[in-house]
């Protein structure tokens, strides 16, 4: 058999099996072809001259492979592998009903998609990848601290989790109120859920107003109080003297008193000096099952003449919706100078939402590459958003009620802000997708593991590649050519259905009526510099060839593409304005 | 009344509003804010409020002066015209209230809403240290005078605005707009025959008089094998004596016709078949496809109930301020309608693009009338496969050609008088909604930008303009002859001296005036700085073969293509066309499929192979591909910038929301810019040989054209701007398309993407066959616009 040659593998990928398929193109109908599976990938490319067919999917975005048809049924391409992913994707296989011939390739991909469920390592710690960065070394919580002035005489670093003993989900440093003592913090943890106490996510430089994150309290039936809480959230208003320290419950307000039920709840009154405001947010089940029916009408076919109402129907706008108008909230607060206090049930996915999303808004920082890496390593790596369980890596169990696309949904939140603000951020949208097919695909270590302690546990950090080396060795090819530092800028974006819009190209991106293609105005803007550069040419030529001293011009601007692009667009005017 | 201005001078200051002359203000209120939107970089803005009794004016603190000798301009940046008021709205603690000429307030009002014809929401905040007399004196001022549109109400607003002395002089010696084609004369339409490299047609003036049909513009073009005296005869045939004419010509050689629908009671004479074939074949082809527009696009009163739908639903029912809940957005624009509407028309405009790029054909659009989608789909085709008219001077050119000349009823469909409810229908607001879709989808294929569109968008709702104001070229010549000319049956048309006693209604500007309504700073962002050249418009050799007997015509009609008895009618039953025979049954057979196929190339896969994809800084590899919009559900916008203007929705934070600095694609075109004119001026020196190059800056209305005209860049161009005597070399490689050598068809090009202006066909057209009456006439009009 030929070997499929056309695709090139990482270092320690391998090829297992390669198979004589069919495969059931929902586009462009049953197409001949071969595919390779290799402990990375499902490669498929089609054999017919014509009609170029190419798969290239990692493993781990599969979330269920399933055999269709039996050695019996009739019709034709009745049998073979149905192939559910997890990016807005189903794949079919037929085969040759003789001789039992998915046989091999079922048992392979099954085994390989699920590593986690066959006692087999992730392909992030077989991968021989190397990068002339190292992405681990992106996010240190200490230096990430001190960017933001602490610790401070408000505002203390403690090491008191450095052994995971006071929250096994928790990152080892915390910043914490001045004036709490270690056992006040060990008295708030026995009160909140899962020890997740309040600590310091952000604080604003000018007004010193803060971000705080936490679990819900467990208040219980009973409706218990505890001093120690109220005394540790007196001593966050006290910081930089709030009036009334707001808490945000990311959660709709029957969801949270329903939490009493399984001993959590709310803050009640006994908070003085503290206001609540539910965000009406709904939990992770929600939303899968909402961009589950998402999916549905993307995928394969788009639904045409009642597009609108359909998507209305997945509600997966309106919570788009309500995520951002929350963190808008919180963004608000903030920078008027009042300080916040976030949290859901357990702390760790709305509430990772929120607070990150807020800070998208209120720190420039954030809004650059680097900035955004630090930022998902610090609120959803390092607190503990549960990646392993809400994507399922390496696991065969699709079903699993703990997975929701959490993760998904806040990057496609800021996809509606770089929407809004196109000159805002300094990465673009090709990061956005990257990073999400890669919290599928297993290959960095990045996304692997619910918290730290088990992160540690497995030496992800040793032994895995981290996402961002391979980001940070091409930035340029994750840039945004339109970007335009602003430091003090306060993004507000519109959070309404009138303004929010579908993800096209991701949530469709596999129907190929869906032109992928970089954006006109990208386009233009490549064109354009183009022409520049042709222009200062022409002038250089033209002034050379004068024999009077003309000055010469062009030789200060390098002919500078959007692939190199360190500086920015505004740099060239000056450059230009100062020589006419 | 606060104050009256008087007197000779144009503009004058009356406590500090630039006053039209005779304008009055009526009230002021000092220490307004004004919100901004989105377009105007958001936030507040603080100025003076003024009223007149022509609009509502708002001048911010710090606006610089114009000079004193400035031309009149009737609204500045931030004014409302009274007539585009649809309803005033007063916020005031803790209510809102629809005012009325007869309302009384009982509350002193905090905010001002006007809501407009146009979709905007103008929101003016008062400052608390106003006194409460002023402010109610200030709403009721505009209650009581802005005019809701009946019949009567428009003229006063017409003469509030345009009817003193000095207005009337002023307006009667502007000029027209040099470096657009409006299809007035048979010169304008000799050269767009000539841009288009049409051959085989003919400017017929048979209808200059309006006597064959009303409707009609002066000059149709026609096949010129047909002469004027057997083409009189066909007029009968059809609809409103809409016969088909030709539109424009696709670069591969296909022709597009526009044309009402046959008269079917009425006897076919032998000789009027031949000539009828003629026609609808353009002497040239022998297949031709007539395009059904009525049974797949909706009817005028369907957009008419669409855009009303949408109106209520981006605006909100104001009265009761009530909105359309955030969570049920999507199904209610949905069942708007609107969007579906724009998805029918682009969806029919891509078919025909694509049996068009096939050449070898005529596509003929039939509308019952012709006077709606007619236009609308006509026009589509041209803005997605010539890139001219996606230029501003091309795109107002393709508008006077399919709308204003071509007879769409204007003054009717928009209702100005609200005199016809019944016929009113906004089919050019959708028209425009079709373009933004394009635009939005392929921006940088556009030399015009999205402000443009809205400014249009926004003057349809101001009757001021000639443009809108009548429903076919005779009303809009019968007006200007009341004010301006006298028609006599014997000598033709004839200017004479204006005399502004003589007349009592004002004379009406055309709506591409653009300087009456917009500031310099404001048009420059009519167009993108530094457009993407247009292509070339070269000409395919294979049609030039006239002597092609008419053959079979296939009518396609919601997707799929037939061949009914009674197609065209005189080919049916006993009336024993000559050509019924020998060609329908073996054809329709073959060709068919043939061109199910290339609707289907699209259909299919709507190109996933698209020119968009191989772009590089070259422009598409094939010239010839049309923009074919995506037309799947998420892929059809709502042009927010438009309808969502004033949405008041958007959260009230304390931040400014956009950075006011333009977008760097911008800055870099300006850039770019410079770079052109710099080197414009440097290389002037070292080319001696182009005596005509420097660059007369003084006639050019903006940088744009200054850079796009760039004699660096293409060379051999120049002579468009000289005189419109001279004679111009690069035209005749018309005459002789095949010996033509390679240099002279890059002339072609580059003359081409210019703004066409009707000089350079003029001189050496005249000895061609194409027309021969009243040339002296002509001249004498077109030379006096």
């Amino acid at each position: 058999m030929e070997p499929v040659t056309d695709v090139s593998l990482l270092p320690g990928e391998d090829g297992v099996i390669e198979k004589e398929v069919i495969y059931i193109c929902p586009f462009n109908g049953p197409v001949k072809g071969k595919v390779l599976i290799t402990n990375y990938r499902l490669y498929f490319r089609s054999s017919d001259a014509d009609l170029t067919v190419t798969l290239d999917v990692p493993l781990g975005a599969i979330s269920r492979v399933e055999k269709m048809g039996g050695a019996s049924s009739r019709g034709e391409n009745s049998y073979g592998l149905d192939i559910t992913c997890k990016d807005m994707r189903n794949l079919r296989f037929a085969l040759k009903q003789e001789g039992h011939s998915r046989r091999d390739i079922f048992d392979f991909l099954f085994r390989l998609a699920f590593p986690l469920s066959h006692a087999l390592p992730l392909f992030a710690y077989v991968t021989q990848e190397k990068y002339e960065e190292n992405g681990w070394n992106v996010y240190k919580a200490m230096d990430e601290l001190r960017r933001q002035g602490l610790p401070n005489n408000k505002w203390r670093i403690t090491f008191i989790n450095k052994n995971y003993e006071l929250c096994d989900t928790y990152p080892t440093v915390l910043a914490v109120p001045y004036k709490s003592k270690e056992e006040d913090l060990r008295r708030v943890a026995a009160f909140r859920s899962r020890s997740r106490i309040p600590v310091l996510s952000w604080i604003h430089r000018k007004n010193q107003a803060v971000i705080v994150r936490c679990s819900q309290p467990l208040v219980g039936m009973s409706g218990k109080r505890n001093k120690d809480d109220e005394r540790y959230l007196e001593m966050i208003r006290e910081a930089n003297d709030t009036p009334k320290l707001t808490i945000y419950d990311a959660r709709p307000s029957v969801n949270a008193v329903a939490n009493k039920a399984t001993g959590g709840g709310y803050e009640g009154d006994e908070y003085q000096n503290a206001e609540l405001v539910f965000l009406d947010i709904q939990n992770i089940h929600v939303m899968r099952e909402s961009l589950k029916k998402l999916k549905d009408i993307v995928y394969p076919n788009v639904e045409e003449s009642h597009w609108l109402s359909s998507l209305e129907s997945t509600h997966w706008l309106e919570h788009i919706k309500l995520v951002l108008s929350g963190a808008i909230q919180v963004a608000d607060k903030v920078s008027t100078g009042n300080s916040v206090l976030v949290h859901c049930s357990d702390g760790w996915d709305r509430t990772a939402q929120l607070t990150s999303l807020a800070m998208l808004m209120l720190d420039s920082h954030y809004r650059t590459l680097r900035g955004f890496e630090v930022l998902i390593e610090k609120e959803w790596i390092s607190f503990g958003h549960k990646f392993a369980s809400r994507i399922g890596h390496g696991d065969k169990n699709h079903a699993d009620q703990d997975r929701s696309p959490i993760f998904v949904q806040f990057i496609d939140c800021v996809w509606q802000m770089t929407k809004q603000f196109p000159t805002a951020f300094e990465f673009n949208e090709r990061l956005l997708l990257t990073i999400l097919d890669h919290l599928y695909s297993c290959r960095f270590g990045t996304f692997l593991y619910n918290c730290e302690s088990a992160r540690d546990q497995h030496e992800v950090r040793i032994k895995t590649v981290s996402l961002w080396s391979l980001v940070n060795s091409k930035t340029d090819f994750y840039l945004n050519p339109f970007y335009t530092p602003e430091p003090n800028m306060v993004l507000c974006p519109v959070a309404s259905m009138r303004h929010l819009e579908l993800w096209v190209s991701y949530y469709i991106r596999w129907n190929p009526r869906i032109r992928q293609q970089q954006s006109p105005v990208e386009q233009r803007y490549r064109e354009l510099l183009a022409l520049r550069d042709e222009y200062l040419k022409k002038l250089e030529e033209l002034q050379l060839s004068d024999s009077s001293p003309a000055p010469r011009v062009a030789n200060s601007t390098t002919p500078n593409t959007p692939s190199s692009n360190s500086s920015t667009p505004s740099q060239h005017c000056t450059h230009l304005q100062t020589h006419f | 009344m606060l104050s009256q201005s008087g007197g000779s001078a144009r503009n004058r200051d009356v406590l500090g509003l630039r006053c039209l002359p005779g304008e009055c203000v009526l009230q002021r209120v000092l220490m307004v804010r004004k919100k901004l939107t989105s377009r105007e970089g958001r936030g507040w803005l603080s100025g003076t409020l003024f009223c007149t009794h022509f609009r509502v004016a708002f001048v911010p603190q710090d606006a610089p002066n114009p000079p004193d000798n400035a031309d009149p301009v009737l609204l500045g940046d931030h004014d409302v015209a009274l007539a585009s008021i649809e309803k005033v709205v007063v916020v005031g603690p803790n209510r809102t209230k629809l005012v009325t000429a007869s309302s009384s307030l009982k509350f002193t009002p905090e905010e001002l809403l006007l809501y407009c014809r146009d979709m905007r929401v103008v929101c003016l905040l008062f400052d608390r240290l106003t006194p409460d007399s002023q402010v109610l004196q200030m709403t009721y001022t505009i209650a009581k005078t802005y005019q809701p549109l009946k019949p009567g109400s428009v003229l006063s607003f017409q003469n509030a605005a345009l009817g003193s002395v000095e207005m009337k002089q002023f307006l009667s010696n502007r000029s027209k707009e040099p470096h657009m084609n409006w299809f007035e004369s048979a010169q304008d339409w000799e050269h767009e025959l000539e841009r288009c490299g049409a051959v085989g047609w003919r400017v017929s003036a048979v209808n200059e008089r309006f006597e064959m049909a009303t409707s009609l513009p002066r000059f149709v073009v026609v096949p010129q094998r047909v002469l004027d005296t057997e083409l009189k005869k066909s007029f009968a045939h059809f609809s409103e004596g809409r016969i088909p004419r030709w539109s424009w010509r696709h670069p591969r050689g296909a022709d597009l016709l526009r044309m009402s629908s046959f008269q079917n009671n009425i006897y076919h004479e032998k000789d009027d078949i031949r000539n009828l074939e003629l026609i609808l074949f353009g002497g040239h082809s022998s297949l031709c496809v007539v395009v059904e527009l009525g049974e797949d696009l909706p009817s005028p009163l369907d957009v008419q109930l669409a855009h009303s739908r949408l109106r209520a639903l981006c605006l909100g029912d104001v009265s009761s301020s009530v909105s359309v809940p955030d969570d049920k957005w999507l199904s209610t624009l949905e069942s708007t309608h609107w969007l579906h509407y724009t998805r029918l028309c682009l969806r029919k405009a891509s078919e025909v693009c694509c049996l068009l790029r096939s050449g070898h054909l005529t596509v003929a659009l039939q509308e019952a009338e012709d006077r709606d989608m007619g236009c609308l789909v006509s026009s589509l085709v041209q803005l997605m496969c010539d890139p001219h008219s996606r230029t501003q001077m091309g795109f107002q050119g393709l508008v006077q050609k399919e709308w204003v000349t071509g007879g769409h009823r204007f003054c009717s469909r928009l209702n100005y008088h609200r005199d016809s409810d019944k016929d009113e229908s906004p089919v050019f607001l959708l028209f425009l909604d079709c373009v933004w879709q394009l635009w939005a989808q392929f921006p940088s294929h556009f030399q015009l930008t999205e402000d443009f569109l809205l400014a249009l968008h926004d003057s349809v709702h101001l009757p001021l303009f000639s443009t809108f104001l009548s429903n076919s070229q005779r009303e809009r010549l019968k007006r200007t002859q009341h004010v301006g000319q006298s028609y006599t049956r014997v000598e033709g048309w004839r200017d004479l001296t204006f005399d502004p006693g003589d007349s009592c209604d004002p004379p009406l500007p055309p709506v591409w005036d653009w300087d009456l309504q917009y500031s310099k700073q404001r048009q420059a962002a009519f167009t993108q700085p530094v457009a993407c050249p247009p292509l070339v418009q070269p000409l395919l050799n294979g049609n030039l073969n006239s002597d092609t007997i008419p053959g079979s015509v296939f009518l396609l009609s919601r997707g799929s293509f037939s061949c009914p008895p009674h197609l065209p009618p005189w080919r049916s039953g006993n009336s024993s066309g000559v050509y019924r025979k020998s060609h329908r049954r073996a054809l329709s057979s073959e060709q068919v499929p043939g061109l199910e196929r290339l609707l289907k190339a699209w259909a299919l896969a709507e190109f996933p192979h698209s020119l968009t994809t191989h772009l590089g800084p070259q422009g598409p590899l094939d010239p010839y591909e049309p923009l074919l919009p995506l037309l799947m559900g998420p892929c059809m916008g709502l042009w927010r910038q438009c309808y969502l203007r004033g949405a008041i929705h958007a959260q009230a934070f304390s931040h400014p929301l956009v950075s006011p600095q333009p977008h760097p694609v911008e800055r870099l075109a300006q850039e770019v810019q410079q770079l052109r004119t710099r080197l414009a001026q440097v290389s002037i020196p070292k080319e001696p040989t182009s005596p005509e190059t420097p660059i007369s800056t003084g006639k050019r209305r903006n940088l744009n054209h200054n850079a796009n005209n760039s004699t660096f860049l293409f060379p051999a161009s120049t002579n468009q701007h000289t005189p419109k005597t001279m004679p111009h070399t690069a035209c005749t490689n018309h005459h002789t398309p095949k010996t033509t050598p390679h240099t002279m068809s890059i002339n072609q090009q580059s003359s081409g993407s210019e703004h066409i202006s009707a000089p350079s066909a003029r001189s050496h057209r005249s000895g061609e066959d194409r027309l021969h009456v009243a040339d002296k006439q002509r001249e004498h009009l077109t030379s006096s616009t």
